[in-house]
């Protein structure tokens, strides 16, 4: 197993690590914390299973990770907005409680 | 060699390590801004993985955007709710919640019932990803071949702004939904300007200058070294952002109309590059041999300017009032009615 | 002919594109821009079908790259049929956020809403996973926005539930993804379909895949973020949701289980199966025990999108193509539906069934509009939802599978208890009798539209199902 393959668990590791963080904790901060490190992960797991090759490595996952970068950042800043304006009308920073099944 | 390799193997499990350690700490801390703290950590971690894995354009990319400005954004969020908070919600997990010592035996049931079925998750996942054989060759060579035709000779950017270039588009139209979504959750904001202290000051202008230089540089270099738009205009938007801390605020004049053109640019440039394209006879985004270079070029510079005003106005949150035309004067005074 | 010249396909993503940077950039004009933007889509779509009928499925290489390198378009009836129902229903979710939204929640709804729309044309015409993960993104995040729209505690929770909802199942695609490339080295389905072999990872991608798009498909029992979302967005975007967003992952998950993962499964489609009645027949009871409307139109989403899962057992062509022609009815019957809640919602202040107060007289356009698409839902001749429930019956005994036809029969009946129910109460008197608020005659005749839109899907069946046909996207079913 060689050094790609390592990182790739690392990010398995990860993303589990924060697919746990999502569903255990309430606050809404720490979920969006928790997608970061989830998304963190899967991209870690893209570019690391390209460092396969022999010499330079695949350069298709390393523009697929930069522009899931920039998803990232976009979907936290929306939801860092939502937060914020949720807490404001509801007074926590919580998701409200599931509506009756 | 076996000393080296052995070397080289140690940094990378101590990395891959702290990177796991980093991020349970920042999931299980206490308090929300030291896991904030510990989360940019991370990110800079990140960065160094990205450069053990040969992917230095990532790296720049995480260091400034995945660190540098969410760790940005996620402080502004919480001083926001802090100062937001006048009730007695705590922002930590509740003392009221620590104290509650005895959890329903059901949610110790769940959390453990969600570990196991983690752990199997896991499982198996390390065993689907070892299984893949060892050693591929992916698109890299395709790449190789066509780079030439690409117009630059970094293949990163060949791949973002050549060969799948359409993503990269539908990417800049994410990053304005972003801010068009931000903007829609509140109405438009008075200019307050808030002053800043002596240190932030000085900082601002000696580093403002160095960042736009720098962005320039990427924005450049990203042709033929790792680089590009979407680092350089992250930097730009680091420039943006200290430039927001110190109290600076944009023209009245340039709220409106203006700083609108300005945000949307990136995106209707790439458009209109694409659409010339067609109605020249090609296809969507095929650019001519003889001007790819100049193309991707153009496409950057615009996509830079406009990533880097976005990614600053994401980190301001509210839309800044623009100067009051008689138009919407009008409107507003027809709304109160 | 210049029009075979154009490239619709391309035109149909440039469009609402380009309308949306025009409503941002000047709010002033935004509903006209918007109105324009939105007759100029229709117009292409219109161009783009006859293209197709002429020419057959087509492909289109972005960039000229072709894949693996570059990414690919593709259309064929499937798709075009999903672009068409997005075209029709988007026409008249604009003429009605016209009338509907003030100006100044109009400069905030158009550029989201044209955004959605691009989102919508660019997944249904791509052919490059990857492409479909930035789609998606790009469609999940411009739905959360117009649901926060409503602002209020319950319409901000509801939009905050479905953001973190639609970025887990983007990330376990994302995941999926990451799998399937690194064992074929390519991300573009054509390809994928040829070189897909039963390993490991194809089964975990698979796996994975499928979970992520239940989850924004709101599959039972992943369907707990739905209802609220649905229900308190503004009227509009509602009928959107329901009509169309939800129907996009459902749109890429019939495509992945079509063309890459024909594997022997047959555990697993029934399994699928499986959830899918349960989705009918929970998200039935659900709906008749809510007291606001809109939460009823909610659950009765929840248990149509569990008809489109029992074709997967069943996996006959025709089988398929009923489940898309209950697919197109109830994005008609459904956006009507939600029309007609917002504009009874305009009307009384408020939307609690039990005090709709005597609306059938005073507001007899939109009942009728409700009623008609009431009747396509329950699966009432004439009717796209009838035309649609009949192909599955006929599929489900022809194959053998008598137990889905109970579902389908149940399922019937549910809906109609339901229908009925806001029905009845709509001719009563409430007792206390309030203020009648505005409601515009071009939003009534829109609802009125779309349902009637729904019935005559009924009428015409034959044309549709040979659009369908284009391509033959149906002939590699789901293995046995």
């Amino acid at each position: 197993m060689n050094i790609a393959f390592f990182y790739a668990l690392t990010g398995i590791g990860l993303f589990t690590l924060g697919l746990y963080a999502l569903i255990k904790h309430k606050h809404l901060l720490r979920k969006i914390l928790a997608i970061n490190v989830m998304g963190s992960g899967v991209l870690l797991v893209l570019v690391a299973l390209a460092a396969r090759t022999q010499n330079t490595p695949d350069p298709v996952p390393h523009a697929m990770v930069i522009t899931g970068i920039v998803v990232a950042i976009s979907a936290t800043a929306l939801a860092l907005a939502l937060m914020l304006r949720l807490c404001e009308t509801s007074g926590r920073a919580e998701l409200p409680d599931e509506p009756m099944e | 060699m076996e000393a080296l390799t052995l070397l080289s193997w140690g940094f990378d499990v101590t990395l891959g390590g702290t990177l796991m350690w980093l991020a349970w700490r920042t999931l299980a801390s206490e308090d929300l801004f030291k896991g904030i703290v510990l989360f940019i950590a991370f990110g800079l971690l990140m960065a160094l993985a990205w450069v053990r894995l040969d992917a230095p354009d990532i790296a720049l990319a995480e260091a400034a955007i995945g660190a540098g400005l969410t760790g940005a954004l996620l402080l502004a969020a919480l001083a926001k709710l802090e100062s937001g908070s006048k009730e007695s919600q705590p922002l930590q997990e509740s003392t009221i919640t620590k104290a509650m010592v005895n959890k329903s035996d059901k949610q110790i049931l769940f959390r453990l019932l969600l570990v196991i079925l983690l752990s199997v998750f896991v499982a198996g996942l390390v065993y689907v990803v070892l299984s893949l054989p060892l050693q591929t060759i992916g698109l890299s060579e395709t790449v190789a071949e066509n780079l030439d035709a690409s117009g630059v000779s970094n293949p990163v950017t060949a791949v973002l702004l050549n060969f799948r270039a359409y993503d990269t588009l539908l990417e800049l139209a994410v990053l304005l939904l972003a801010l068009l979504g931000i903007w829609s959750l509140r109405s438009p904001s008075e200019r307050n300007e808030s002053a800043s202290g002596k240190v932030l000051d000085m900082l601002t202008r000696l580093l403002v200058p160095l960042l736009i230089l720098v962005s320039g540089y990427l924005l450049w270099v990203g042709g033929h070294a790792p680089g590009g738009a979407f680092q350089a205009g992250s930097v730009l938007a680091a420039a943006g952002v200290l430039l927001l801390l110190t109290g600076w605020r944009p023209g009245v004049r340039f709220a409106g109309l203006a700083l609108r053109f300005a945000l949307v640019m990136g995106l209707a440039v790439f458009v209109i590059v694409a659409v010339v394209m067609v109605l020249l006879g090609g296809r969507l985004l095929e650019f001519p041999l003889s001007f790819a270079g100049n193309f991707i070029l153009l496409i950057e510079a615009a996509a830079t300017l406009s990533i880097g005003i976005t990614l600053a106005a994401l980190f301001f949150g509210t839309r800044p009032k623009p100067a009051q035309s008689s138009a919407s004067r009008e409107e507003s005074g027809a709304q109160e009615r | 002919m210049l029009m075979q010249n154009i490239p619709w396909l391309v035109m149909m993503i440039v469009l609402p594109l380009v309308g949306a940077m025009f409503c941002f950039l000047f709010p002033q004009r935004v509903k006209l821009l918007g109105l324009i933007t939105a007759l100029v889509i229709v117009v292409s779509v219109t161009a783009l079908a006859s293209q197709v009928v002429e020419q057959g499925a087509l492909r289109y290489a972005v960039g000229g790259w072709g894949a693996p390198l570059g990414i690919n378009l593709y259309v064929d009836g499937l798709s075009l049929l999903m672009l068409l129902v997005t075209a029709l229903v988007g026409l008249a979710i604009s003429v009605y956020s016209i009338a509907y939204f003030n100006q100044e929640k109009s400069q905030h709804f158009w550029p989201l809403w044209m955004l959605l729309w691009t989102a919508l044309n660019a997944l249904f015409l791509s052919a490059d996973l990857f492409n479909l993960y930035v789609t998606l993104e790009l469609l999940g995040l411009s739905a959360v926005a117009l649901v926060a729209l409503a602002g209020g505690a319950n319409a901000l929770g509801a939009a905050m539930r479905y953001l973190f909802v639609s970025l887990l199942g983007s990330l376990f695609y994302l995941l999926a993804l990451a799998l399937l490339y690194h064992s074929f080295a390519t991300v573009d389905i054509a390809i994928l379909a040829q070189r897909i072999e039963a390993t490991p990872a194809v089964w975990a991608a698979m796996a994975l895949m499928t979970a992520g798009l239940l989850l924004k498909t709101a599959l039972f029992p992943l369907h707990f973020w739905l209802p609220p979302a649905h229900a308190n967005a503004p009227a509009p975007v509602s009928a959107l949701l329901s009509a169309l967003v939800v129907k996009a992952s459902f749109y890429i998950l019939l495509r992945l289980w079509l063309e890459v993962f024909p594997l022997p499964n047959a555990a697993l489609v029934q399994f699928l199966g499986l959830l899918g009645s349960g989705a009918v027949l929970w998200g039935g009871v659900q709906a008749l025990r809510q007291t606001r409307l809109k939460m009823l139109i909610a659950y009765s989403t929840v248990a149509q999108l569990g008809y489109l899962f029992i074709a997967f057992p069943l996996a006959t062509s025709m089988a398929w193509k009923g489940a898309l022609y209950l697919l197109i009815s109830h994005a008609l019957a459904k956006s009507s539906m939600f029309l007609a809640a917002g504009n009874l919602q305009l009307f009384g202040g408020h939307d609690r069934i039990t005090h709709l107060d005597r609306v059938a007289q005073r507001l007899p356009l939109t009942l009728a509009a409700f009623a008609l698409a009431g009747v396509s839902i329950m699966g009432l001749p004439p009717s796209g939802g009838f035309v649609g429930k009949w192909l599955l019956l006929d599929a489900a005994l022809r194959t053998g599978q008598w137990w889905w036809a109970v579902i389908l029969i149940l399922g019937s009946l549910l809906a109609a208890a339901y229908i009925f129910k806001v029905i009845g109460h709509a001719f009563t008197q409430a007792e206390v009798p309030h203020e009648e608020g505005e409601v515009s005659r071009m939003m009534e005749w829109v609802a009125f539209v779309l349902a009637l839109a729904a019935i005559v899907l009924g009428l015409i069946a034959s044309w549709p199902l040979a659009l369908m046909d284009i391509g033959t996207p149906f002939n590699s079913g789901v293995a046995q």
